[in-house]
């Protein structure tokens, strides 16, 4: 078996644009899945609104497509209804973090078992590129024609506030890490966030100098910093460079979790 | 249960028809005057086995309850004025997705804020009307605490049946009071039609309802808001496909509203007709009491929606409608279009019940 | 095994090419019928899971398959006899 087994074929090839970060996400996902041993008939996925949330329709699972934002108040009630089904969200930096924060703190508050994919491309990609709450000072978009002048969230730092089992932030260049960062997803029970940064080249690569897709992700292998570099450079009192980001595992504890499969 | 006599309050009455009815999964959110169903579940649900969860507020409330209801649970949440109208985006999805669930809302004096703690009759057309685009729902009106238990253990049947969200608009006069109710002995179930294997999750026969693919199943049903084919596969830019769609959801529960329709007709011979729902009843059974004659007819519904106007037209004697409501006449608007003799609407804002001398004094004035 | 690309999902973003550990790929020069330049297969015979796959037994790298947003990457077996060009390892 392996992660292809998982995708309805007769949907595919997907609407993501050319060099989608999203398609990689899906796949390291979907692998992760595979290597756990997961039934399709006792795994649920459930997605709001955007171009992460469209990857359950190419998925050969039942699966929830939901409102905007509101993927972890129906994953809740999945959940909880029946704690017998795996349930994974795929959700966007949008559909988390803006409309659906409410939901996104209470989720991580209830540690709640499930597994949210969080695929962010800094940018609202499928309606046409406008700014969202994890775009960059200073990036363009379409609502932001002057550069972002507001402070992005740091969506790993929220989970961990908010009381998350797992926290854990890669990108889509480091596909084996981002496997095996969902598969310890999968398997810790109560809330496990995964963070993934991608590329969207048609929306924000195009306006913010990354002509080709494979500078930007080349841009987004360089800036990342290795969880345990960045705790050495703390110890050794040295800066960290404002536009690094820490990839890694960021949390990982045990705090009572609801829901879990008896 | 053992049949028996209580003296309940009107929302216990209604968690506890949710409850007879086989209601597993609540997720709600408290407000004023619906909270004791609330209360009530959390108290009695997992003692039965089922899962009561307080969500964030009321947009998750009908999220999960929507998601619940997918994996195969009765599920059901209890709200009011403000928290119906957050809700309305995602009755909107379980509208499209036809997924059975019940919402209960026990009405209060509006708009905005209003009046927590008094009864009103406002949200009859937002329950209709209140999400986006074209879509038809049940929506059910207690009058007195035996309706609440009834009507709630009814709604989940209805729901099921017809994969609809089914309201049950309560006001806070019913919710609240406390009346002498008969429990019976079961109360019966309708179960959801089954989808068979391999068959297309939303593809409808004759009466127009899919086969309800419960998630875990093995039929891997992709359940989407987006307009969606036969396979539940979106298909967003298909105008004759959204056309079918839209019009088989709508027709579903229209087509047959003559099914789901539920009133009483008192003196169908009569001249001037009240046509009452919900708190007013009561004031129009006292006025008809009083007046110990046939002379005045009266229209008690129970099923608001979808408005099944045949009952208008079994007062074939009919000069005049009168209809008392805690609104500013929104049923009456509705009944005026299908009546060619004058609808007269007696509305009663403020939070109080219309009093006997006032329907009187309005079946005696002129106009 | 030979590492195959289907010409129906490649959408020529060339992610491939850069993420390869073993740099068998190179940037298509050819359109094809869809206006999309697939990558060339440019030393195949480095590949690790074309070479060993049947040996272990089991998947090896794939790093390739797992960023192609397209899914677009395969490995399929070769014919009998089907020549290949193989870089020996000691």
């Amino acid at each position: 078996m392996s992660f292809e087994d998982w995708f309805r074929q007769d949907r595919l090839p997907h609407i993501y644009c050319a060099g989608c970060g999203n398609g990689t996400v899906i796949n390291c996902t979907l692998a992760a899945i595979d290597q756990m041993g997961w039934k399709k008939e006792e795994t649920v996925f459930v997605s709001g609104i955007g171009c992460s949330s469209r990857a359950p329709g190419y998925i050969l699972t039942d699966s929830l497509h939901t409102t905007h934002g509101r993927a972890l108040a129906f994953a809740t009630g999945v959940k909880m209804a029946n704690p017998d089904l795996n349930v994974v969200v795929f959700t966007g930096d949008g559909d988390l973090a803006a409309i659906g924060g409410n939901h996104f703190i209470h989720a991580c508050r209830r540690n709640i078992d499930l597994t949210v994919v969080c695929m962010n491309n800094q940018i609202y990609g499928m309606t046409g590129g406008q700014g969202s709450p994890t775009t960059p000072k200073g990036c363009l978009s379409s609502t932001t024609p002057y550069g972002c002048a507001e402070t992005p969230f740091d969506l790993c730092e929220l989970a961990t506030a908010a009381g998350a089992n797992y926290v854990s932030r890669w990108t889509s260049y480091h596909v084996k890490e981002l496997e095996k960062a969902i598969r310890v997803g999968l398997e810790t029970p109560g809330f496990s966030f995964i963070e993934a940064l991608v590329q969207c080249p048609t929306a924000f690569g195009r306006r913010n100098k990354f002509r080709q897709v494979a500078d930007h992700v080349e841009y987004l292998k360089i800036h990342s910093l290795l969880r345990a570099k960045r705790d050495r450079m703390i110890e050794k009192g040295e800066q960290i460079p404002q536009d690094m980001f820490v990839v890694g595992e960021l949390t990982r504890r045990n705090r009572p979790a609801t829901g879990v499969k008896p | 249960m053992t049949p028996r006599i209580e003296f309940w309050q009107g929302n216990t009455a209604c968690a506890e028809g949710a409850l007879a009815a086989g209601c597993n999964f609540f997720g709600g959110y408290p407000i004023t005057p619906s909270t004791e169903v609330a209360e009530h579940m959390a108290a009695k649900l997992p003692k039965k086995g089922g899962v009561f969860i307080q969500m964030e507020d009321e947009i998750a409330s009908m999220a999960s309850i929507i998601g619940a209801s997918w994996t195969g649970a009765r599920a059901m949440t209890a709200t009011s004025g403000p928290g119906f109208s957050l809700m309305m985006e995602n009755i909107g999805f379980a509208a499209m997705t036809e997924t059975p669930c019940v919402v209960v809302n026990v009405q209060r004096g509006g708009p905005s804020t209003g009046q927590p703690t008094m009864s009103a009759q406002g949200d009859m057309m937002q329950a209709r009307f209140g999400s986006h685009g074209d879509y038809a729902i049940i929506a059910l009106c207690p009058a007195t605490v035996q309706e609440m238990f009834e009507q709630t253990a009814k709604a989940f049947n209805l729901a099921d049946k017809y994969r609809v969200p089914v309201f049950l608009m309560a006001d806070e006069t019913v919710g609240h009071m406390r009346e002498k109710i008969l429990i019976p002995d079961k109360v019966e179930r309708i179960a959801r039609k089954s989808l068979a294997s391999g068959a297309l999750p939303f593809r409808a026969g004759e009466d127009l309802i899919p086969g309800f693919g419960q998630f875990g199943t093995g039929h891997n049903v992709h359940v989407t808001g987006l307009t969606h084919d036969e396979r539940g596969y979106p298909c967003a830019t298909n105008p004759k496909l959204h056309a079918a769609l839209v019009q088989r959801l709508v027709d579903k529960i229209e087509l047959a509203r003559n099914d789901i329709a539920d009133y009483d007709i008192i003196n169908p011979e009569a001249e001037q007709v009240f046509v009452a729902y919900g708190g007013p009843v009561r004031t129009v059974q006292q006025v008809l009491h009083d007046r110990r004659g046939g002379d005045v007819g009266f229209l008690r519904i129970r099923t608001v929606w979808p408005f099944a106007e045949k009952a208008l037209a079994q007062f074939k004697n009919a000069r005049r409608f009168l209809v008392p409501e805690m609104n500013l006449g929104q049923i009456a608007r509705e009944i005026e279009r299908h009546v060619k003799v004058p609808v007269k609407s007696i509305p009663k804002l403020g939070g109080e019940l219309h009093t006997p001398a006032e329907l009187a004094a309005a079946l005696e004035a002129k106009e | 095994m030979k590492l195959a690309i289907d010409e129906n999902r490649c959408k020529g973003c060339n992610l491939c090419t850069k993420v390869c550990p073993y740099r068998i790929f190179r940037e298509g020069k050819k359109l094809n019928r869809k206006g999309i330049a697939v990558p060339d297969l440019d030393r195949p015979e480095r590949c690790a899971n074309c070479r060993l796959r049947n040996l272990y037994g089991r998947q090896l790298c794939g790093v390739c398959q797992l960023t192609c947003p397209d899914q677009a990457i395969h490995w399929i077996e070769e014919e009998p006899y089907e020549p290949h060009k193989v870089a020996i390892e000691y």
